[in-house]
């Protein structure tokens, strides 16, 4: 059996909620196909089409504007190379060539790497800058945008730091020039309460895993008339939209779920008080450490340290092997020597990322929780720092 | 150990290096029967995605040996991690190799690799992670001596002894090191991996340099190396000792002690490489005889166990030498020494190790020319 860590590691994935677990085996009946017209369909069809309005009532939207995919990877593949391809030079459809992209600086790599892919498609990207106390670059948005803007495309909170990004505002400067607008909505989604229609974005991405759902469930919010182009083709699943037999256990997860939006805001309280506890109590216990856009709008939940001198990937194995699951932005053996690129790009030193540590709480973090890890996180830091200088001063 | 009673006794701590072969997969098994609290680590020392050797799907982090290593960890249900030292690896390994090359030398990148990666790096993770030993699957002994010295010892496995390559070791980390199958022979290992039931145990044995894979270190070179510093590499072939020149030459890179296949000409006799001068790219090719010396100079020396100066030592001059005999005489660079007989193909960039007569490893430094 493996032993239960200590996780503080919600951004990276959420263990399942209770409820979803209970209501597994029951769920585990709804083995047909929804596209089926015999009985088997039935109950698949069902959690389909009220996970859909239940999520559609929540985000208020309609529920012809949701599409189920396999996670927000999928999703934001979607957008960006449905709209590239919309606009992009040499369709004859369209008579309006738009080949430039805004996105910002601290994208997840499902948004970066296929921009960076239809650059070699030949879009031209341009990436928003956002500062070290995490404040995007509205300036910069409003001067690069014109009339060969295809897309803005900046998520809604970061995954490293937290920072909430000011979408309201991006939107308004991207409609005056009839710009559409995609906001990968991963991070915020089940932390704080908001909705598409109050966003005013034409895209949306969320992740079910993210919210105590299970693994390989996403949501895409498409506005009516958005230009949509399939990423997967097949059969008419999702009004034709995203072909593949659905997820039925996925999404009736994330059902299970919806029904605890009710939640959020109270949990997001609750959290924020830990959080901050957790960063006073760091700051005052272990010298020479800073948290990231410390200043920004953050998420309750996330806190994204840097602890000089102290190895992040090193850290984490310290601290795994005690029983505490956390993140770092250091290179980790991902084949990348390179440490966090959102770190590094909003101005960190590589010194600095390597040094980087993310804590990030969920709903089921106690205070105990807490106390245990900033304990033991004190003592691992003194401990490494230790042997640090002691090879410093041989 | 002591027998009382009531008193939890906390198990000894051991990081062990695991690179995903079967020698590292048995030392971690070996030291979990033994009832170590055993935590394994990779070193992913450099990006294999683009090597033609041991590559799943292409993503990063892909390494089948990774993949390898860790489903041996999960077997023995210890923790496991990936450590991240591309960085060092290629800056203490890589780029001296390369370097080694292009003087006309023949580089030993696995001393490196030992000295500044599971030597260094490791024991600073062993330390960090609060781990009381540092464990390798290397065929070689601890041993402690009459006056309670830790000392490495040859391998029981004459054929697989790998003591040449540690010869730079620090010994105040001796004490801290195990060796888990230096007792074995490798077919043993290989059964012992079969009976814990450890993917690995058929898989074959790592051949050569693990960066460079099949490809070769000439393509290796070629393909990490800017075009005009190899072509500033090339020269002329001369008959040593008649100074004749005989052909021109692609770079002495392509070139190492003793070859005599792929010297890029055709004689009616057999030639051999006998000298590479990099100060001006000679390549002096000769007859065998000329291969031979009795006299080195060994510089950079390191020295593990004591020994007297001038004392008659057996010497391997190469991983797969057998050992001499040789009067080691210290010198103000290091050592010289004086073999009984004369050595062929002494070979500068490799290393001369220095063994006692109850084969315990005493050092040793670096071959020049």
């Amino acid at each position: 059996m493996l032993k239960i860590p200590i996780y503080l590691d919600f951004n990276a994935t959420a263990p399942l909620s209770q409820k979803v677990i209970t209501s597994m085996p029951q769920l585990l009946q709804l083995w047909g196909n929804p596209s089926s017209i015999h009985l088997a369909s039935r109950g698949p069809k069902t959690i389909l089409r009220e996970t859909k309005k239940k999520l559609a009532d929540y985000l208020k939207v309609s529920s012809l504007e949701i599409i189920f995919n396999s996670g927000a990877s999928e999703g934001n593949n979607t957008v960006l190379k449905s709209v590239w391809n919309t606009f992009r030079p040499g369709n004859h459809f369209n008579h309006s060539v738009k080949n430039e992209f805004l996105i910002s600086a601290v994208e997840h790599p499902s948004i970066t790497k296929t921009a960076q892919f239809l650059e070699t498609e030949g879009a031209i990207v341009h990436w928003i800058p956002v500062s070290l106390n995490g404040d995007i670059d509205l300036n910069f948005i409003k001067e690069k945008l014109n009339e060969r803007t295809a897309l803005v495309s900046v998520m809604f909170a970061n995954n490293e730091t937290g920072t909430v990004f000011p979408i309201k505002d991006i939107v308004a400067l991207a409609k005056a020039k009839n710009v559409l607008v995609h906001s990968d909505c991963v991070q915020a989604f089940g932390k704080t309460d908001f909705n598409l229609q109050d966003l005013g974005v034409d895209y949306a991405t969320i992740s079910a895993h993210k919210f105590y759902a299970l693994k390989g469930c996403g949501v895409l919010f498409a506005r009516k008339n958005a230009p949509y182009i399939n990423l997967v083709h097949g059969g008419g699943q999702e009004r034709s939209r995203r072909g593949g037999t659905e997820n039925i256990l996925g999404i009736a997860s994330l059902g299970v779920m919806v029904d605890e939006l009710s939640q959020v805001s109270h949990n997001e309280t609750e959290i924020r008080i830990l959080r901050d506890y957790f960063e006073t109590e760091i700051k005052a216990q272990i010298p020479a450490v800073s948290v990231t856009c410390e200043k920004s709008i953050r998420l309750a939940n996330t806190s994204s340290l840097v602890i000089t001198g102290v190895d992040g990937e090193t850290l984490l194995v310290s601290l795994d092997l005690k029983g505490f699951a956390v993140s770092t932005g250091a290179a980790c053996s991902s084949g990348n020597p390179e440490p966090s690129p959102v770190l590094l790009a909003l101005g960190l030193t590589r010194q600095e990322a390597q040094n980087s540590l993310r804590v990030s709480l969920g709903w089921t973090t106690t205070k105990e929780h807490i106390d245990l890890f900033i304990h033991q996180l004190v003592e691992v830091v003194e401990h490494l720092r230790a042997i640090n200088e002691a090879q410093t001063n041989v | 150990m002591s027998d009382t009673v009531n008193v939890p006794v906390k198990k000894k701590k051991v990081l062990v290096a695991m690179s995903g072969g079967v020698d590292s997969s048995v030392a971690a098994a070996l030291l979990k029967e033994q009832g170590y609290d055993v935590v394994g680590a990779t070193m992913q020392v450099w990006d294999y995605t683009n090597c033609d050797i041991t590559e799943g799907n292409g993503t990063c982090c892909s390494s089948l040996d990774v993949d390898d290593a860790r489903s041996v960890a999960d077997k023995l249900d210890i923790p496991f991690y990936v450590l991240n030292c591309e960085a060092k690896f290629k800056a203490s390994v890589i780029d001296p190799f390369i370097n080694a090359y292009l003087q006309g030398q023949t580089p030993l990148p696995c001393v490196n690799c030992n000295t500044y990666l599971k030597f260094d790096h490791l024991v600073k993770k062993m330390k960090e992670l609060e781990c009381d030993y540092l464990a390798t699957g290397h065929y070689a002994q601890i041993i402690q001596s009459a006056s309670g010295e830790y000392q490495i010892k040859t391998s029981e496995d004459d054929w697989k002894d790998q003591t040449y390559f540690l010869f730079t070791i620090d010994p105040a980390i001796v004490p801290k090191l195990l060796f888990p199958i230096g007792h074995l022979k490798k077919p043993e290992v290989r059964k012992l991996a079969e009976s814990q039931g450890l993917v690995v145990a058929k898989k074959k044995d790592s051949q050569g340099i693990c960066f460079v894979g099949n490809m070769g270190y000439d393509n290796f070179i070629k393909g990490q190396v800017s075009e005009i510093i190899l072509k500033s590499k090339r020269g002329v072939l001369k008959r040593y000792p008649t100074n004749e020149v005989m052909a021109q030459h692609d770079g002495i890179h392509h070139y190492t002690i003793g070859q005599s296949k792929g010297l890029g000409m055709t004689y009616h006799e057999k030639l051999f490489v006998i000298k590479i001068d990099a100060t001006d790219n000679t390549v002096w090719v000769g007859e065998e005889k000329y291969l031979f010396h009795d006299e080195v100079d060994v510089i950079e020396p390191h020295i593990i166990s004591q020994f007297t100066d001038g004392e008659e030592l057996s010497v391997k001059i190469r991983y797969q030498h057998k050992g001499s005999i040789a009067k080691v005489v210290k010198s103000e660079t290091g050592f010289k020494l004086k073999f009984k007989e004369p050595q062929r193909a002494i070979t500068p960039g490799q290393a001369a190790v220095f063994y006692s007569q109850e084969k315990v490893l005493l050092g040793g430094g670096w071959i020049k020319l």
